[in-house]
């Protein structure tokens, strides 16, 4: 495993990919902080990282997409399946190469933070909540994003439709009010990404919400291994 | 080290592969040689674990590759038809990837140092893959199967996209392989499994044709031998004579050797051997025998003779089905 993510992270840094993605996110958390100092307050720092959320969705498909595809394409996968490597552990090299990265770009976040606190209490225990809220999204969706690269031989199509699938998530709890069945409702909207996200935004460690995404994470890093498996019969 | 046995693979309504059997013992090169689309690819994916088997059985150093993987793995280094090269890599960050990959324990500098200088490959050892040339890439395919050493070796075409003189450095590198490996090659390209192979799998559409080494499957086939004469004459008087001698099946006139001089194929009855005959009635005529060869089969010919067969009638060992095949076939090259 440790052999994978080093070379994913050397994949990431070698190519323009994660400095581009990290460079979003930071140009992106700059101008939202800024829009905070206008209004001199710390309280709305919440708001930037919920905004980073919706942009976030934007760069983890970038993240993943060439994760499994890219390996089958250029038949690298060849050498990956031969190697006395088990499937699990070559899925979670990957998976972890793509959050350092993301993690990377959260962590420069800290910069105007660390500035803030200068001049007054940033509040810490909403920037940390957000912080880990970010990450355990994070976590999930790069393992749905792998997941649906590991489905397909185009990194076209494994961005576009991991970036489908978290906009589906995110907007599934306002879907919820249209069914009439209060079951279903309940069901929908639990799957909802960003109503687990908000006790996080509020610095609250929400337990329900941590098992959620590590869950999905794992349940997804799981389904990728089966699938790299399932192909060997094809 | 290897032993495959019934090993099926069908994909989808496609049956790739039926029945294949065979061992493999260590310090021995061992040749797949068969058309392309054949299953040698096919073969070699399920003895790596890349592909699983519908059903058979592989063992590699006594490990079960579906039971076992991770030991069975450990023992095998893999060259697939295309090499699985990381472009953006360069030389020497690919090979310490492969090295940390399979967890290799050997001195990492001067392992990887001794692998380049097998392969020459040491003067690029820090460029990347991406940018260098096919042979290049191929070495560095090879070299990465190299890497941790593994006692067998399964190498698919490792020679293509290579320039002569490369190949004939990679067959001289195989068979000092072969000394202490078990090495599985596979090729359509037959000189260079006889050059390198102790012994020879012939595959055709997913079946295994033919297992001995190049001489047994040669003089197995030749029941029915063939003379090569040269001889100088008039084809219209020196056809009939030779097809009246008792013994010869069938004569056939070949190219002209030189003016006047034609070059005969003579098919001959089983186990006759009708090379006095031959000059005798010759030199009742007066007609000069300027050579006179008896051949076995080539490999080629063996390799066009086998696989027209099975692609004919499958299971009938008769000489006479894919007579005609090969026989269009060579003087197809002949012209």
């Amino acid at each position: 495993m440790k052999a994978i993510l080093k070379r994913e992270l050397k994949a990431y840094f070698s190519s323009p990919i994660a400095y581009v993605c990290i460079g979003a996110l930071c140009a992106l958390f700059g101008y939202y902080f800024y829009q905070v100092l206008l209004s001199g307050s710390t309280y709305y720092i919440a708001s930037v990282y919920n905004m980073m959320f919706m942009w976030g969705m934007m760069i983890i498909p970038i993240l993943t997409m060439k994760t499994m595809s890219d390996d089958r394409r250029n038949r690298t996968d060849q050498m990956l399946l031969t190697a006395p490597v088990g499937l699990f552990s070559l899925v979670m090299g990957k998976f972890l190469a793509a959050l350092t990265v993301y993690a990377v770009g959260l962590l420069f976040s800290l910069i105007p933070c660390a500035v803030i606190s200068f001049y007054a209490d940033p509040g810490w225990g909403v920037i940390f909540g957000n912080l880990l809220g970010s990450l355990l999204y994070a976590a999930a969706m790069i393992a749905i994003g792998v997941f649906l690269s590991s489905l397909t031989e185009s990194q076209v199509i494994a961005a576009i439709s991991t970036f489908g699938v978290s906009i589906v998530l995110m907007v599934i709890d306002q879907m919820a009010f249209l069914l009439k069945n209060n079951v279903l409702e309940r069901i929908v909207s639990w799957t909802s990404f960003s109503s687990r996200f908000v006790p996080f935004s509020r610095g609250v460690l929400d337990i329900a919400s941590i098992v959620f995404f590590l869950s999905v994470a794992a349940a997804f890093l799981f389904l990728t291994a089966r699938r790299l498996e399932s192909r060997r019969w094809s | 080290m290897i032993e495959v046995s019934s090993l099926n693979k069908r994909f989808g309504s496609v049956q790739a592969l039926k029945d294949i059997c065979f061992t493999a013992e260590q310090g021995k090169v061992l040749g797949f040689l068969g058309p392309n689309g054949a299953g040698k690819s096919t073969t070699m994916n399920i003895i790596t674990g890349y592909l699983s088997p519908t059903s058979g059985r592989v063992r590699v150093g006594g490990y079960n590759i579906l039971e076992h993987p991770r030991q069975a793995k450990r023992l095998i280094g893999y060259l697939p038809e295309v090499p699985p090269l990381y472009k953006e890599m360069t030389v020497r960050e690919y090979l310490e990837f492969a090295y940390a990959l399979k967890n290799a324990q050997q001195p990492r500098r001067k392992h990887l140092d001794d692998i380049c200088e097998q392969v020459k490959l040491s003067q690029v050892w820090g460029r990347r893959i991406g940018n260098l040339s096919k042979g290049y890439q191929q070495r560095v395919g090879l070299a990465q199967a190299l890497v941790g050493d593994p006692p067998v070796l399964i190498l698919d075409e490792p020679t293509s996209g290579l320039d002569p003189q490369q190949i004939t450095e990679i067959r001289a590198l195989i068979k000092r392989l072969g000394e202490r490996h078990t090495v599985l090659l596979s090729s359509h390209i037959l000189p260079e499994i006889q050059a390198v192979c102790d012994r020879i799998l012939i595959i055709s559409r997913g079946s295994i044709v033919a297992d001995g080494t190049t001489r047994s499957l040669s003089s197995g086939l030749s029941a029915s031998g063939r003379l090569t004469a040269d001889i100088k004459g008039d084809p219209r008087q020196v056809l009939p004579l030779l097809s009246s001698i008792p013994g010869i099946e069938r004569a056939e006139k070949g190219i002209q050797n030189e003016p006047g001089v034609y070059e005969y194929s003579l098919l001959l009855k089983p186990k006759a051997d009708p090379r006095q005959a031959v000059f005798e009635a010759l030199a009742e005529q007066k007609l000069p025998l300027l050579g006179l060869k008896r051949d076995g089969m080539t490999l080629e010919e063996i390799f066009l003779r086998l696989t027209a067969q099975s692609n004919e009638t499958e299971g009938e060992l008769s000489d006479i089905p894919g007579q005609e095949n090969r026989n269009s076939k060579e003087e197809e090259q002949d012209q």
